[in-house]
C-alpha cells in the first residue's frame, strides 16, 4: 500500500522528497456537461508504447501516442524506474490505461465519446515545469481530437 | 501527473484522475484527483477485475461534478492483495554442461532457454506480451548481457531498457505458474536468477566507472526495495 506509514523509512523519504508546490493558482474547468456529454482522453505516466516505438529515454518529457484502437496486447514498459510492480501491466494493461474500461463506458452510455488515440508520458526524474512544453502541445491536439476531458493514470 | 493535469486544466481541459501517492499530489494541488491505497504500477488496483476498476473510475469521475476546487478525495477500498502462500519456482535451472565455460553468457543463456516453454504458455494464456522494446530475442539480449560482464565492457546507454526487455520476458515466463504472486515473482528474480545475479554484478561496475552518466545509470538498476536487503 502506498501509505507511507505502511512503507519502509528509506521508500516513504524517498516519496516524500518528490513533495513540492503548487505550479500557480490551480486551474478550474467548471462542471457544465454531464458524463454523457463529455469526450474522454486517457494519459498515463506509466511510460507505455507499443512495442517496437522509440522507448523513453532517462529524464523524457515526450510523450508516445497509443491510438485509440489499440488493445494494448502488446505495449512495452520502458519507464526509468525499477521501484514499482510491472506484473500487473503485464497480466492486464487497464491497471494503468484502462482503455477497455472506458469503452465500456462508452458501450453502455456513460460517456459521450472517446478520443481517437490516447497518451503516454513517462513520469520520473524531472521537475514539474519540464513537462509544460508537451502538455500545451498536446492541448491542442486534444482539441482538435473534440476532447474536453482527460483521464489521468499514474504509475 | 499533477503537471499534465494542471497545464491540461489551464488550456481549459477538464482533468480526473488516480493519485497514489496522497502527500506529493496535495502538495502541487492539482484540480482532481482520487486518492487510493494501492501499490505503486496499479494505479487501478488490481489486474483483470472489471469490476473493481469501475468502481475506482466512477469515483474519479464523480469528481468532475465539484463546482469548487481543488479536490483531493479519498477512495475508501484497499485492493484485495495478491496471494502470499509459499510459491517455489518450478523452472529447475540447468547448470551449463562442465565442458561448457562457467561465463556470464552461457549461464544467461541457459536460463533464458529453460523459461522459454512459460514465457510461451504466457503468451498463449494471455495472448499478449509487453516484451518487445529490442528487436532481439531474449537469448540474444542476454548473451549481449554476459558478453558485456564477460569482457568487462563498458554498457551502452540503453543498457537499462535491454535490462527492462529481460526482466518483462522473465516476469511474464514466471507469472504463467499458478500461485505466483508479484511478490513472489519479485523475490524470484532477483534472489534466485542468474539475471539478478548478473544486474547486480553489473550495478556493482558502472558505480566504479569514472563516468559519471554511467554511475548515475547504476542507481537506477535495482529496486531501492532490493538493495536495502543486501548484506552490508
Amino acid at each position: 500500500m502506498v501509505r507511507l506509514s505502511d512503507l519502509p523509512d528509506y521508500e516513504a523519504r524517498h516519496l516524500m522528497a518528490k513533495n513540492g508546490v503548487p505550479l500557480g493558482p490551480t486551474p478550474w474547468v467548471h462542471p457544465g456537461q454531464t458524463l454523457r456529454a463529455r469526450v474522454f482522453a486517457l494519459i498515463t505516466t506509466a511510460g507505455i508504447h507499443p512495442a517496437g516505438e522509440t522507448p523513453f529515454q532517462s529524464n523524457d518529457a515526450t510523450y508516445r501516442v497509443l491510438p485509440g484502437d489499440s488493445t494494448g496486447a502488446n505495449f512495452a514498459m520502458s519507464h526509468a524506474s525499477v521501484n514499482f510492480d510491472r506484473t500487473a501491466f503485464q497480466k492486464d494493461v487497464n491497471v494503468v490505461f484502462p482503455i477497455d474500461r472506458f469503452r465500456e463506458l462508452l458501450d453502455g452510455g456513460t460517456i459521450g465519446g472517446l478520443a481517437s488515440a490516447h497518451y503516454s508520458f513517462m513520469g520520473a526524474g524531472l521537475e514539474p515545469p519540464a513537462y509544460e512544453r508537451s502538455v500545451r502541445a498536446l492541448a491542442g491536439v486534444l482539441r482538435r481530437d473534440g476532447v474536453d476531458t482527460v483521464f489521468l493514470t499514474p504509475v | 501527473m499533477s503537471a499534465i493535469a494542471y497545464y491540461l486544466e489551464d488550456e481549459g481541459i477538464a482533468t480526473t484522475g488516480i493519485s497514489l501517492v496522497r502527500e506529493n499530489t496535495e502538495s502541487f494541488r492539482p484540480p482532481r484527483f482520487l486518492w487510493v491505497s494501492f501499490p505503486l504500477g496499479r494505479p487501478l488496483g488490481v489486474p483483470g477485475d472489471a469490476a473493481f476498476q469501475h468502481r475506482v473510475i466512477a469515483r474519479a469521475l464523480d469528481l468532475l461534478n465539484r463546482s469548487t476546487g481543488p479536490v483531493l478525495e479519498v477512495f475508501d477500498e484497499d485492493a484485495p492483495g495478491a496471494t502470499e502462500e509459499a510459491f517455489v519456482c518450478p523452472v529447475s535451472f540447468v547448470q551449463p554442461n562442465s565442458g561448457e565455460a562457467n561465463t556470464w553468457s552461457s549461464r544467461l543463456r541457459a536460463e533464458i532457454s529453460d523459461l522459454a516453454p512459460w514465457y510461451e504458455a504466457s503468451v498463449m494464456q494471455r495472448h499478449k506480451t509487453s516484451v518487445g522494446i529490442f528487436e532481439q530475442t531474449p537469448i540474444e539480449l542476454g548473451i549481449r548481457l554476459g558478453e558485456l560482464l564477460d569482457q568487462l565492457s563498458t554498457p551502452a546507454l540503453d543498457i537499462k531498457l535491454l535490462l527492462e526487455d529481460l526482466k518483462a520476458y522473465y516476469l511474464e515466463a514466471v507469472a504463467a505458474q499458478p500461485g505466483a504472486s508479484a511478490e513472489h515473482c519479485a523475490r524470484w528474480l532477483w534472489r534466485e536468477t542468474v539475471l539478478g545475479e548478473a544486474i547486480l554484478a553489473l550495478r556493482g561496475r558502472m558505480r566504479g566507472s569514472h563516468d559519471p552518466r554511467t554511475r548515475e545509470q547504476a542507481e537506477a538498476l535495482v529496486p531501492r526495495r532490493v538493495l536495502a536487503e543486501l548484506p552490508e
